[in-house]
């Protein structure tokens, strides 16, 4: 089975002295796969998120996604990396406000390079997808949470990422809201994208994901398989 | 008010914005340096000359009588005048030629250089009642054989400077006696060229130059060439009629020492004013800036018990204290500047180290901090009254969006997105972006400004010079004991004359046969374009206290370059142009008759034209030869011919080979530029350098304050794809566009300004301009200056633009 992320041995620590965020991880992905990585407040979960997306580097240890190890990258290389491979979904949605919702969801294909055109069309048929085309020229301040998130959805898929990442992606919203927002990531994984999610809904990881990796006190301590996993 | 709380507020406010602390003391060291320095400009431009003269007792007024029609009594009567109050003298007084043998470079080891018409008074002591003379080095004359030279040779455009020790030969003597310079002193007046004993003046003195009589006066009042007149009268009035047969006021001296720095004071107090406008504005901003991003903080204080006016004390605290350092720092600053100015001009009257006065060491930091504590205190009140709760949720709340309009304009445009992403953001908070607009907007225009301000300077300095026209003299040796009444050396106001060196041995031609043998090797001389024989005379003007130069052109001289500001150049004998200062002192204007007496016979012309000349600070007449030859042809003798060279000629080279061809005895000479100009011009880039900077340090603070706004956005974009470099693009961008509309308004300003204070310069040394002095800006470089606002724009946001791009995207992303 080819491998979409890699962590392996990994170790972050943001003080010298401290106690490190992570340590000593290491686990795979294969493409297709959704992982929920869960536990509580303070355990590493978001801090592993943000090593796999090449946010952040690793103290020690090696990160590899789609074949690129992402420790080694540079700011810019990190930057092209997102772009291409990766999309983020935040819990707090992260959108401009000053930019309409079709100018959001445009916004990394036109910095990849993509024509404005060309990039108004792929927002268009992502935003339909979405079912909240009828807002393509509000702005985000007007929409509801899960409306937000829809678009943080439809930016984040718009440069046809190898690997969505979602951090805590119902975290701001309502029950009602926060499920189906689970059924869109589901239906996702299902087409084939590859989801990692960070929870701390337990509820969330065993309906929307395939497979959980709960993080104690930045340790992995386990990895749990929880329902038919999604092949490429 | 309880300090403690608001003491350890302020201290945690100066810390956390160290960039804004930064920038505000930055500000004001900048602006405080410069307004320091135009304040003692100002107040010093007459300083140093009015400091030696209350110093040295200088005399209003240096009488020159004929002791045959005023009797010792007669001339003690003059003390006891109303308005006399302090007079010195009599004493001897003889006009001669010296010769000064001086050492050289040449095979020749030595040469004697020719000095016409000496003044040597005999004084048995430097101090008195009036013109206490400053010996600079050597002592006073004791006994025979023993000259002290005036210290304002020294300091003329004579090619050596006498020294103590050198052979002095008084040639236009009897008998020639020889003597020896034993000092250097300096009248502040120049009321002679050198001293000797009483008792030595009766060994220079000639049937044909007997020894008059020099009385020096103080007046009550003397402030103007009216009042001046008024007491010169006076004197004259209390003498027997014809005694009296030269006065020199110390008006010209005055003026003409002054001239080094009254005309730059304008532009300097306008720098100064503007750096002011740019504090003030930058410290509002900060100050504002500080506040908005300080929302949540503010209602944490208040929530702990903060007062409002300890709010407002912790907030216009985190400005005044940065800007009472940078004040500090400042004064320190524009002394230094002020030292190396005016320094100069201090040492050469003996008055001590002439520095900043302490009234402008304590006003102008004292006014800086009243204005940066209003710009600061209105914000800061505004805080104070901030509800806490009302502060917290602000500072809570997401940063509404500004500019939706302008990001969908710009965002439509095929241009890349983070350009566009940039240009939008500046419309996001209206208020911040016009006052770094105009910050930014008056740097560039300052920049406008000075360009023109230098290009007009240089072109002052070609149109005085002649430099571009005139790029080669040749003087002719004057003979010794010809009795040719030449120029005044040193005394009255520095006339520039050169005279010829001659090497031992070597005697002068004759002067018909002199100018036959330059005129011939000018006319063989390839590279020779045109050139023109001068003659450089005195003259007494009717109405004028003092004789006056004139300069007769014996030819063709209209390619010499004079530049006319009104009226035209001379077509024919009996007439003649004349600076600005002429007609202001004598009242006269274009086309009215002036009479003046030349060779002791009566000369009337007509003023045909106002000419840009700064020849004796302007007080000066051009005219045909045939003018002055119409009163006696034997004193209009050539001075010196002047020369322009063929395009392309090299004119060292030049020099080299016309000296060759016409030998020692002629001295062949380059036209330099003004001593003057590299320092004022270096002082106009200094300042407009400041300037520049201050205006980059507001764009600096606007971009941080913009930049911590929206650390999140930044994050945000980062996270979704956005590259280190096009995050320095679209930074960059939130105030590029600022930048190229201030500039493009501060053209047109900078020019007004450019416009207006180069006249008001030129009036400070009185004279007025050729319209060619204001005429400068070429069309290419106006496109370039307009492009000067968005290069400050650029400049102030890198830095905080590189740090953004390359602060770690989590870090960004953790920032709420």
């Amino acid at each position: 089975m080819q491998t979409l992320i890699e962590l392996s041995d990994v170790t972050k620590r943001y003080d010298d002295d401290g106690h490190p965020a992570v340590e000593h991880v290491s686990f795979a992905v294969a493409p297709g796969e959704a992982v929920a990585i869960m536990g509580p407040s303070g355990s590493g979960k978001s801090t592993l998120l943000n090593l796999i997306a090449g946010l952040d580097r690793p103290t020690s240890g090696t990160v590899t996604v789609a074949g690129e190890r992402v420790d080694k990258l540079s700011e810019t290389g990190g930057a092209r990396f997102r772009r291409q491979q990766v999309g983020m979904i935040f819990q707090f949605f992260n959108l401009l406000d000053d930019l309409t919702v079709a100018d959001n969801v445009m916004l990394p294909a036109q910095l990849a390079g993509e024509s404005r055109g060309k990039a108004l069309g792929r927002a268009g048929e992502l935003l339909a997808a979405l079912h909240i085309s009828q807002h393509a020229d509000a702005y985000p301040a007007r929409l509801s949470g899960g409306e937000r998130q829809r678009v943080a959805i439809a930016r984040a898929l718009v440069n046809r990422p190898a690997l969505l990442l979602a951090d805590e992606p119902t975290g701001a919203l309502d029950s009602a809201t926060g499920s189906e927002i689970g059924e869109l990531l589901l239906d996702l994984n299902t087409s084939g994208q590859s989801l990692v999610m960070v929870t701390h809904n337990p509820d969330l990881a065993s309906r929307y994901a395939g497979r959980v990796i709960l993080l104690v006190d930045g340790r992995i301590s386990s990895d749990v398989t929880t329902g038919p996993q999604v092949r490429r | 008010m309880r300090s403690g709380p608001v003491r350890r507020a302020l201290r945690g406010g100066l810390g956390r914005r160290r960039v804004q602390t930064a920038v505000i003391g930055l500000v004001l060291l900048v602006t405080t340096g410069a307004a320091v320095l135009a304040l003692a400009v100002v107040a010093d431009s007459n300083a140093p000359f009015d400091a030696a003269f209350a110093a040295q007792r200088g005399a209003d007024i240096t009488a020159t009588i004929n002791p045959a029609r005023a009797s010792p009594a007669r001339l003690a009567a003059t003390r006891r005048l109303p308005q006399i109050v302090a007079a010195a003298g009599p004493f001897a007084e003889v006009t001669t030629s010296l010769q000064l043998t001086i050492a050289t470079a040449g095979p020749a080891g030595a040469a004697r250089l020719l000095i016409p018409s000496v003044t040597l008074v005999g004084r048995a002591a430097p101090d008195g009642p009036v013109d206490d003379i400053a010996l600079q080095s050597g002592h006073w004359p004791t006994g025979p054989g023993q000259i002290v030279l005036s210290g304002n040779q020294a300091g003329s455009s004579l090619p050596v400077q006498p020294s103590p020790g050198m052979p002095v030969t008084a040639v236009g003597a009897a008998g020639k006696p020889e003597l020896t310079v034993v000092g250097i002193a300096s009248s502040v007046t120049g009321t002679a060229d050198g001293w000797v004993t009483p008792a030595e003046i009766t060994r220079l003195t000639t049937p044909q130059e007997p020894a008059s009589t020099q009385m020096l006066y103080r007046f009550r009042a003397a402030g103007d060439d009216a009042a001046v007149r008024a007491d010169a009268a006076a004197v004259a009035g209390a003498l027997p009629p014809g005694a009296v047969t030269a006065i020199q006021s110390y008006l010209p001296v005055r003026l003409q020492e002054t001239l080094g720095i009254a005309p730059i004071a304008p532009f300097v107090a306008a720098f100064g004013i503007i750096g002011l406008a740019m504090s003030v504005l930058i410290v509002a901003n900060v100050v504002s800036g500080s506040v908005v991003s300080g929302y949540r903080r503010i209602g944490v204080l208040k929530s702990i018990g903060f007062t409002p006016g300890q709010v407002s004390a912790a907030y216009a605290g985190q400005a005044l204290i940065p800007a009472a350092a940078g004040c500090t720092a400042g004064v320190l600053a524009g002394n230094l500047l002020s030292g190396a100015l005016l320094g100069r001009a201090a040492s050469v009257y003996q008055v001590g180290t002439l520095g900043v006065p302490s009234w402008v060491n304590l006003s102008v930091p004292a006014a800086m901090l009243v204005v940066v504590g209003i710009a600061a205190l209105v914000p800061a009140i505004r805080a104070g009254r901030l509800s806490a709760i009302r502060a917290i949720a602000a500072g809570r709340a997401p940063r509404s969006g500004g500019g939706y309009g302008a990001h969908r304009l710009l965002g439509r445009l095929p241009v890349v997105r983070p350009v566009t992403i940039g240009l939008a953001a500046s419309f996001a908070r209206p208020a911040r972006t016009a006052v770094t607009l105009v910050a930014t907007l008056l740097g560039a225009a300052a920049v406008t400004f000075a360009v023109g301000l230098g290009a007009s300077l240089t072109r002052v300095e070609s149109g005085l010079s002649l430099a571009g026209t005139e790029q080669v003299f040749v003087s002719l040796p004057t003979a010794p004991g010809s009795g040719v009444s030449g120029v005044r050396m040193g005394a009255g106001g520095a006339q520039s004359t050169r005279v010829a060196l001659l090497p031992k041995g070597v005697r002068p031609a004759a002067p018909a046969a002199a100018e036959h043998a330059v005129a011939a090797a000018l006319r063989a001389q390839p590279g020779t374009a045109h050139f023109v024989a001068e003659t450089d005379q005195q003259v007494t003007v009717a109405g004028l206290a003092q004789q006056i130069p004139v300069t007769a052109f014996r030819g063709d001289a209209g390619w010499t370059g004079y530049q006319m500001i009104s009226g035209r150049w001379y077509t024919g004998p009996g007439q003649v142009v004349v600076p600005t200062h002429f007609l202001t002192v004598t009242g006269k204007s274009l086309g009215n008759p002036v009479s003046f007496t030349f060779g002791g016979r009566q000369i009337t012309a007509r003023i045909v034209g106002e000419v840009f000349d700064g020849d004796n600070s302007g007080l000066a007449m051009i005219t045909a030869w045939q003018t002055l030859a119409s009163a006696d042809p034997r004193l209009a003798q050539t001075s010196q011919y002047d020369v322009e060279l063929r395009s392309g000629t090299s004119a060292p080279a030049y020099v080299q080979a016309l000296s060759t061809a016409l030998g020692p005895a002629y001295g062949v000479s380059l036209n330099g530029a003004g001593r003057g100009l590299p320092l004022v011009l270096g002082l106009i880039d200094a300042l407009t350098l400041l300037l520049g900077a201050v205006a980059g340090l507001g764009v600096l603070n606007t971009v941080v304050l913009q930049t911590r706004e929206r650390v999140h956005d930044l994050g945000v974009f980062k996270a979704i794809g956005m590259t280190p470099r096009q995050t320095v693009v679209m930074i960059v961008c939130w105030v590029a566009g600022i930048g190229l509309v201030a500039g493009l308004i501060a053209v047109p300003l900078g020019i007004a300004l450019q416009r207006y204070l180069v006249p008001v310069m030129a009036s400070a040394a009185g004279t007025a301009l050729p319209a060619s002095i204001l005429d400068v800006y070429g069309g290419w470089q106006l496109g370039g200056l307009a492009l000067a606002g968005m290069a400050i724009a650029v400049a102030g946001s890198l830095a905080p633009a590189v740090w953004a791009a390359s602060a770690r995207t989590e870090t960004a992303m953790r920032a709420e």
